[in-house]
């Protein structure tokens, strides 16, 4: 990485230091720009914003919410070209929030943060790199992304391959995949979109599943020329349309997240797409789940299953021993050989832990406090760690609606707090433990009923089962929760006397 | 054997994996094999491997409904396995020049039926079922069927197949006779006649009618080889031996019912029984092959080369 300017060892203290240029960085950025507050560093470790829709470049790498609903509600975009617009568009979208807000000049390329630290006595934030730079906020947030470090299996033998090796978060778009023998291992979100991009091109290509995901019909179409000029010329059709999808992914959590007759419904919606799709009796067996619909992510496509069964594709279904020199080594005792082999394995999920070390008050590790699962007020603060947000923080994640509308209300959640740090001159705004084991005791109590914690394992989960990720919840409920700022919950110490509590 | 830890025998289960490519199937040897072994020797062997095959098969329903997750992932090993020794068998059989380049060997009717059978109501089946049926065949046809062809067979190369083969084996006993086991522990009165009521169900009766023949059409095809059949049933008894070894065992009813049988087969003086299976095996032949659905696709899997 090459750096965009020289990194003196410290930087002048930011109001507000954001690590991490996505969605949620240059949305928080945004929120307190317009009320005011500029004083904004984003440290961000790549040499371009966007996140994961800039690692993300897998061919068919697409979202599937509909585009009306994955952006910003304050950003509206007439132009979308489909319904489920493509990883390139959505990267185009968030350029264009960069320059139309003018954020540039509050981002510090190439800068990794490896720790962050509570400075008791100055009341900052300290962000160290992997350069040595030194960055201080008098609050942070942590936009770092809920999925932006690459996930490898713990297959034996990954090293000995003397194939290409290509992660689908780090496409390699110099390699020539035409005519090769590929595999790629994992049948999750990623992979269900790559693999029928790369059947067309492929020599041969073999998809290793381990577990069947729930795949539902994709409606997906490209938008008429009509329609965006109505768009454009009357955004309040937009808004229209984009609160009708908001309301039809809220009726869906009735079926994904709890266990309803809507279950069952969506269940066998996906049991007849299956049946439609593929007619034989033993790969459809293969293909179908034998977990409760919701209990994992369920996935969207109408390309997959028809790849699946191309002449040069195949699906193979019996475990992995191991990788070796030339190819995959499964339990049916033959060595399956590829020239290049596709992870399609997902992320390391920080739910048991943080990505880096966190040090608050009194020197304490929210790595060690997190050891036996993730927990926050209101997904947002952690007691012990004050002036410090997360975005996408405990409890937060959705299942069945658009991640940016969780997002937007955290974001507002944010500026909402440090404008309250703001205008009552205080040093430190901190959540009561009180507080935050109250909110913890309701949420996983809730959480016991849904369908996350239902029985199949999944990145939603510890390796305890703990669900450290979920919000049990519509997205209505979440942007209730987030609504308000209680200053009860909160232990607030003055600027100037130090000691004096409120 | 005291119960197992299954949660220990699954990691041990995935530190013991081999593949093809482990055994050189080229290796000199294969002139050991007598001319006038070889045609009894191919249609041993040919059967053999199409046990393993749809004993994989039955693995794959018991994955479908086992009670918990290490079990589960448990039985998909094992359904994996008995492929790779339907596919090591295979690839003795091409070094034996018994198959043609691709050709894949032809199930006996009885099989056919078995195979047919396992498509189509295996994943029903309740998992007490399987899980008695399954160690019983390993038991009586892979166990001690392989361990006769040793004795006959010369070729080293064989006999390192089968090492590998018959350490998997060793395992599958071990678990399949601990869940059976499992199975009759604790169960109430009520419990049992649950399992049992089981029987009444056409489709378990059909399979019946399948699995019963392939047991004696076995015993013929092993006096056909010269081999005495008591070996067999010195095996079979194993079964009744290991089963019930323990309360738990002992109270398990499909335990009972798969013992009783298995003295029927070990015992040629119950004619009431051997006369109609007899009868069953000579019908199974005369069904014309066309009369048969297309198999299903999971039988076309199976490949005797160490590489794809
Ligand atoms: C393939 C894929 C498809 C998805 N599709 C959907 C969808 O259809 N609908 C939906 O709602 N959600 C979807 N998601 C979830 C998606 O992650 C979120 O919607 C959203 O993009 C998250 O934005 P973010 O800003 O929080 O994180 P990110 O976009 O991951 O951004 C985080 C940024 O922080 C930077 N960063 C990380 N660590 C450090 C560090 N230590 N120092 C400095 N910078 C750092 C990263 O480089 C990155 O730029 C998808 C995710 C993936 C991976
Ligand atoms: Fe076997
Ligand atoms: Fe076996």
């Amino acid at each position: 990485m090459k750096k965009s300017q020289p990194s003196p060892e410290q930087h002048p203290t930011a109001d507000v230091l954001i690590i991490g240029a996505g969605f949620a960085g240059l949305g928080t950025a945004i929120r307190l720009q317009q009320q005011g507050i500029r004083n904004i560093v984003i440290l961000e470790r790549s040499d371009d914003v966007g996140g994961t829709w800039r690692d993300n470049q897998y061919p068919g790498a697409a979202c599937d919410i509909p585009s009306n609903l994955y952006s910003f509600s304050f950003a509206q975009n007439p132009n979308w070209s489909r319904s489920f617009s493509g990883s390139r568009e959505i990267l185009d979208y968030i350029h264009h929030l960069l320059n139309h807000f003018n954020l540039r000049q509050y981002i510090r390329f190439n800068q990794n943060v490896s720790n962050l630290a509570w400075d008791q006595d100055k009341g900052l934030w300290q962000a160290t790199t992997t350069d040595g730079g030194v960055f201080s906020g008098r609050t942070a947030v942590m936009a770092q992304g809920p999925l932006s470090n690459p996930g490898w299996p713990g297959i034996a033998g990954i090293e000995d391959f003397e194939g290409k090796k290509i992660h689908s978060a780090a496409w390699d778009h110099d390699y020539d995949l035409k005519g090769k023998r590929i595999a790629v291992i994992g049948t999750g979100a990623s992979a269900i979109q790559i693999v029928p991009e790369l059947a067309k091109c492929a020599g041969k290509l073999t998809v290793f599943q381990r577990t069947p995901p729930w795949i539902m019909p994709r409606p997906d179409f490209t938008t008429p020329e009509w329609n965006k000029t109505l768009f454009r010329k009357a955004p309040m059709s937009q808004s229209a349309v984009r609160k009708a999808l908001y309301l039809a992914h809220e009726s869906m959590a009735l079926a994904v997240i709890w266990n309803s007759p809507l279950t069952r419904f969506a269940e066998r919606l996906g049991q007849w797409h299956l049946r439609k799709q593929v007619p034989d009796r033993w790969l459809r067996r293969q293909l179908t789940p034998d977990y409760r619909l919701g209990c994992k992510r369920i996935l969207v496509s109408n390309d997959y299953y028809p790849a699946l069964q191309k002449p040069n594709t195949k699906l193979i279904t019996w475990p992995i021993d191991r990788i070796s020199e030339n190819g995959i080594r499964t339990v049916e005792g033959i060595e399956h050989q590829f020239d290049c082999i596709v992870f399609a394995t997902g992320f390391e999920v920080s739910n048991a832990g943080t990505p880096f070390p966190i040090t608050g008050i009194g020197g304490r590790s929210l790595n060690e406090e997190w050891k036996r699962g993730a927990q926050a007020y209101k997904s947002i603060n952690v007691s012990g760690y004050p002036n410090l947000f997360f975005t996408f923080g405990p409890n937060s994640g959705p299942g069945h609606n658009s991640a940016l509308v969780y997002m937007e209300s955290q974001m507002d959640y944010i500026v909402r707090s440090i404008r309250t740090i703001k205008s009552l001159k205080l040093k430190a705004l901190d959540v009561r433990q009180s507080a935050q084991d109250d909110h913890n005791r309701s949420i996983q109590k809730r959480l016991a009923k849904t369908n996350w914690n239902s029985g199949c394992q999944s990145w939603y989960l510890t390796e305890d089962g703990f669900n450290a990720t979920m919000y049990p919840g519509f997205a209505t409920q979440y942007a209730k929760q987030m609504a308000d700022l209680e200053l009860k919950d909160y232990r607030l110490l003055a600027e100037e006397a130090a000691s004096k509590t409120v | 054997m005291a119960m197992i830890d299954l949660d220990k025998m699954l990691e041990k289960i995935k530190d013991t994996q081999w593949s093809l490519s482990d055994v050189d199937w080229d290796a000199p040897g294969a002139e050991l094999i007598t001319p006038e072994q070889w045609p009894k020797l191919k249609a041993f062997m040919a059967d053999l491997m199409w046990i393993e095959h749809v004993g994989a098969r039955a693995f794959a329903a018991m994955a479908k409904k086992a009670p918990d997750d290490t079990l589960r992932q448990i039985y998909t090993y094992f359904h994996a396995e008995e492929q790779r020794h339907a596919n090591a068998e295979m690839a003795l059989m091409k070094r034996w020049g018994m198959l043609e380049d691709g050709e894949l060997p032809e199930p006996n009717n009885n099989l056919r039926l078995v195979i047919e059978w396992l498509d189509r109501f295996a994943d029903d089946q309740p998992i007490y079922v399987l899980g008695t049926v399954v160690p019983m065949l390993e038991i009586a046809l892979d166990g001690a069927l392989c361990k006769f062809l040793l004795d006959t067979v010369d070729d080293p190369v064989c006999h390192q197949a089968f090492e590998l083969i018959n350490g998997d084996e060793a395992r599958h006993l071990g678990v399949g006779f601990s869940v059976m086991e499992m199975q009759g522990h604790g169960r109430t009165y009520i419990d049992l006649v649950r399992m049992t009521a089981q029987l009444m169900d056409p489709r378990l009766i059909l399979g019946i009618a399948s699995y019963f023949p392939l047991l004696n059409k076995m015993r013929d095809n092993i006096v056909e080889m010269g081999l005495p059949e008591e070996k067999l049933y010195e095996a079979m008894r194993k079964f009744e031996k290991i089963g019930g070894r323990t309360e738990d065992g002992r109270r398990n009813p499909w335990f009972q019912i798969i013992k009783h049988h298995g003295r029927f087969v070990v015992d040629r003086k119950k004619r009431f029984y051997h006369a109609p299976i007899d009868a069953l095996v000579k019908v199974a032949d005369l069904i014309p092959r066309k009369a048969f659905p297309a198999v299903p696709s999971w039988v076309k899997e199976i490949t005797y080369q160490p590489t794809a």
